[in-house]
């Protein structure tokens, strides 16, 4: 019994450890981009890719967030933008199903990461199915486009 | 739209650092607890007892029965508490990639689903898209890695 608390004492600080070394510096590094205004140009550089999904390319701003900051601050913008009415409720559905797929990534994959994981497979195997799967749904969205209940 | 940019500042350090501290405290408090709660199971049968029920099921992904814990931690409670019972079971590192690509697509269902129907979405076809989308990439890990 005390062998096993002390197992468990020594296991746990040394895993916070381990990924605390790669997440701190990542969120620093989130911060800095932030600041200089990257993701806002990232946003800009995928107005062009949201129309292969058929989104107007105001979808890019929520959607870049979302994917790199996380889903509750990317819905907060996409609560936002869809009271602009910037969006239609399809690029809305469309943006929510790709993000409940792949949010705040970066996070994410540090975390795993950190356990050993390839940070490249994971991150590129996410985004590359939550893109796919969200093409798909575009197509069968687009079909009932007056009834958009999915 | 565009967020709030200015010059790289001691405040955007600062704001960096809290943020990853941030992070680093959230998963310390899910995960402590059930770093030792799973490390407790493991010295009775239960744990046992557990792995030998999900056994053929989890087989499929190529996970030992016990990774069910995992899967069922990160899908009701969060990632976090997915990672402490990842780290305090032991697990190859192929096992720990198929975990992590199931559950980067499905955890954190009742938080996340209820964003999503705030939205709009049903609930039913969020959470049916994200467990088909961790099952398929969860057998596709397990015969291609």
């Amino acid at each position: 019994m005390l062998e096993a608390l002390k197992e468990a004492a020594v296991g746990s600080i040394q895993s916070i450890k381990q990924i605390a070394i790669i997440v701190i510096p990542i969120m620093l590094v989130m911060e800095i981009l932030k600041d200089m205004g990257l993701l806002d140009r990232i946003a800009d550089w995928f107005s062009p890719v949201v129309r292969i999904f058929g989104m107007r390319k105001e979808s890019a701003f929520p959607l870049v967030i979302g994917i790199i900051i996380g889903l509750s601050y990317g819905a907060g913008i996409i609560f936002k933008a869809a009271k602009e009415n910037k969006l239609s409720k399809k690029d809305l559905y469309l943006i929510t199903y790709f993000l409940v797929a792949a949010h705040a990534v970066f996070e994410d994959t540090a975390i795993f990461a950190a356990l050993g994981v390839s940070a490249v497979l994971l991150l590129a195997t996410r985004l590359a199915v939550a893109a796919m799967f969200t093409f798909l749904a575009s197509k069968v969205i687009k079909e009932t486009e007056k009834e958009v209940n999915l | 739209m565009a967020l709030q940019t200015g010059p790289i500042t001691l405040d955007t350090l600062k704001r960096g650092l809290k943020s990853g501290i941030d992070v680093t405290w959230q998963l310390a408090k899910v995960m402590i607890p059930i770093y030792f709660i799973v490390t407790l199971l493991k010295h009775t049968p239960i744990l046992g007892a557990i792995a030998q029920v999900f056994a053929p099921l989890m087989g499929f992904f190529g996970l030992p029965g016990e990774a069910a814990l995992v899967l069922v931690l990160g899908n009701l409670v969060n990632l976090y508490a997915a990672i402490g019972a990842i780290v305090s079971l032991s697990l190859s590192l192929k096992e720990i990639a198929i975990l992590a690509i199931m559950l980067s697509f499905c955890h954190s269902l009742p938080v996340e689903t209820a964003l999503a129907k705030k939205i709009g979405l049903s609930a039913i076809s969020v959470i049916a898209v994200r467990m088909a989308l961790a099952v398929l990439s969860g057998l596709a890990f397990n015969i291609l890695l």
